[in-house]
């Protein structure tokens, strides 16, 4: 017999607010729904009213967890548009922020799937790592969540000797047991019981959808903007795109451990070359000229973009926010398909999802 | 610096742009779709040819084909997201079912989210009295 098992909006195995319904065949998914748009804040409206100004301290309220892309991502856009050369030292400041808000958001979303898994203690272990990654955002920038790093012409902070010393110790520490992790991870029974064969997103089907960043490289797709289409400074930077390809949960567990492996080593190698020089304009208030650009950045989830448009007066015309999780949620319903009611959880979660981003 | 390059088509051209470029196994990035200051919609289709952007844009058209039976999901979405948001018609599409939020929750076509406070209050309230 067929029944509706809704999920959400909110609902303790979610972390944010989204509506699925899961059509079953006894314990199997045969079919399912999903339904957004329960955090819509309006930004991009807001976008519309504020100056470049207020509206770079707006969206890096879009998410909690990937901020600094936002940010980024936002200044970029308008750095294009005008023409304004970011100092290299600032991208150098931008790509360690960038990088180290990757390994937080990683780490969070590992403690989240060790706890649905039912590795409690694990998942504790591994926030432990993650408040050492915050305390350095924080010691870094002066924010725990909202760095407010980015300014347009570069960044608003440099990073002390002191600073540098500490960021390399805690890398070390988090790097040790990133490696301990990924060893327990790959041997484990019930890891593998739970998540292997689970959730399956075929490397077709990940194209055909148009998966993109972590998600789509744990079905075997090698799409990273940061190498695909470099930006800022990260062609100076050796590192690689992390693939797996067996098309399950195990696989997204698998690919966030590598890439916060690499993540460790893109802030090595921004920390040892860092260049000399100013980190941004400093007083002088850059002229944002009309025009349109749309700009893209590996957000720790995938491809963040911005399109703005311009139009001479010191306000956007249009700001377009589009970020990974609505082009991963579509293949939420895909992945479920064939799966037990129990598992539709820790399948939700391993696109790693972000409502709230997403509805900005 | 990733490029972007901005192209005009007609609504005619949509399609087929759409055919070739699945052909060519070229991504579809995104749809965005705005409307300007007179109202009029400007929808573009933005194709990523790393390490750049092609965005195609077609301006003033209200009602375009849908090109969801070729870029699937990834079409599909960003096309529902702009027919909810800025009531554009994308003919072919199935809109049967919308994408933010369910059916019993909010009522009506196009920029449903602009939707005043004061009204979605009286409509809970009808609903309890109901």
């Amino acid at each position: 017999m067929s029944y509706i098992v809704p999920i959400g909006p909110y609902h303790p195995s979610l972390e944010e607010p989204v509506h699925a319904r899961l059509i079953t065949d006894g314990e199997l998914i045969s079919d399912a729904e999903v339904f957004i748009g329960y955090n819509h804040r309006g930004i991009e409206k807001l976008c519309m009213e504020r100056n470049f100004i207020q509206t770079l301290v707006l969206v890096e309220r879009v998410c909690g967890i990937c901020s600094h892309s936002h940010a980024m991502t936002y200044a970029m856009t308008l750095e294009a548009i005008s023409g304004i050369k970011v100092p290299k030292k600032g991208q150098y400041m931008r790509v360690i922020t960038a990088e180290l808000e990757r390994l937080h958001s990683h780490y969070l979303w590992l403690g989240i799937a060790l706890h649905i898994i039912g590795h409690d203690s694990l998942f504790m272990h591994t926030w432990d790592d993650r408040e050492a990654i915050m305390d350095i955002l924080e010691d870094l920038t002066g924010n725990r969540v909202n760095y407010g790093m980015v300014t347009y012409g570069g960044s608003r902070r440099d990073v002390s000797v002191e600073q540098k010393d500490r960021i390399l110790k805690m890398l070390a520490k988090i790097e040790d047991s990133q490696n301990r992790l990924t060893e327990f991870l790959l041997s484990d029974k019930t890891v593998a019981l739970r998540t292997q064969g689970v959730g399956v997103l075929t490397t077709e089907d990940a194209i055909r959808i148009g998966a993109i960043g972590p998600h789509a490289r744990a079905s075997n797709v090698p799409v990273d903007v940061r190498i695909d289409a470099p930006y800022s400074c990260y062609d100076e930077f050796e590192f690689n795109k992390a693939v797996f390809p067996t098309c399950d949960v195990f696989a997204r567990v698998v690919v966030r451990c590598l890439e916060n492996i690499e993540s460790i080593k893109i802030i090595r190698q921004a920390l040892d070359s860092m260049p000399a020089g100013p980190i941004n304009l400093g007083n002088k208030i850059p002229t944002i000229k009309p025009g349109e650009y749309m700009c893209r950045h590996e957000a720790p989830r995938g491809q963040l973009s911005y399109k703005v448009v311009t139009n001479g007066t010191d306000k956007n015309e249009r700001v377009s926010i589009h970020v990974p999780t609505f082009k991963n949620a579509p293949t939420i319903p895909t992945m479920l398909k064939g799966n037990s009611v129990a598992d539709a959880g820790l399948i939700i979660a391993s696109i790693d999802p972000c409502f709230s981003c997403m509805d900005r | 610096m990733q490029e972007y390059k901005r192209i005009s088509i007609t609504k005619d051209e949509i399609v087929p742009l759409a055919e070739k470029m699945r052909k060519n196994g070229v991504i579809l990035a995104m749809i965005h779709g705005y409307l300007d200051k007179n109202g009029l919609p400007n929808i573009s289709y933005e194709y990523q040819i790393d390490p750049g952007i092609e965005s195609y844009y077609v301006e003033g058209e209200k009602v375009l084909p849908t090109i969801s039976h070729i870029y699937d999901l990834a079409a599909e979405w960003p096309e529902r997201e702009l027919n909810e948001l800025i009531d554009i018609t994308f003919e072919g599409l199935d809109t049967s079912k919308r994408l933010f939020m369910p059916d019993s929750m909010l009522e009506g076509q196009g920029q449903i989210f602009v939707t005043p406070m004061s009204e979605l209050i009286e409509k809970a309230h009808k609903k309890k009295e109901d």
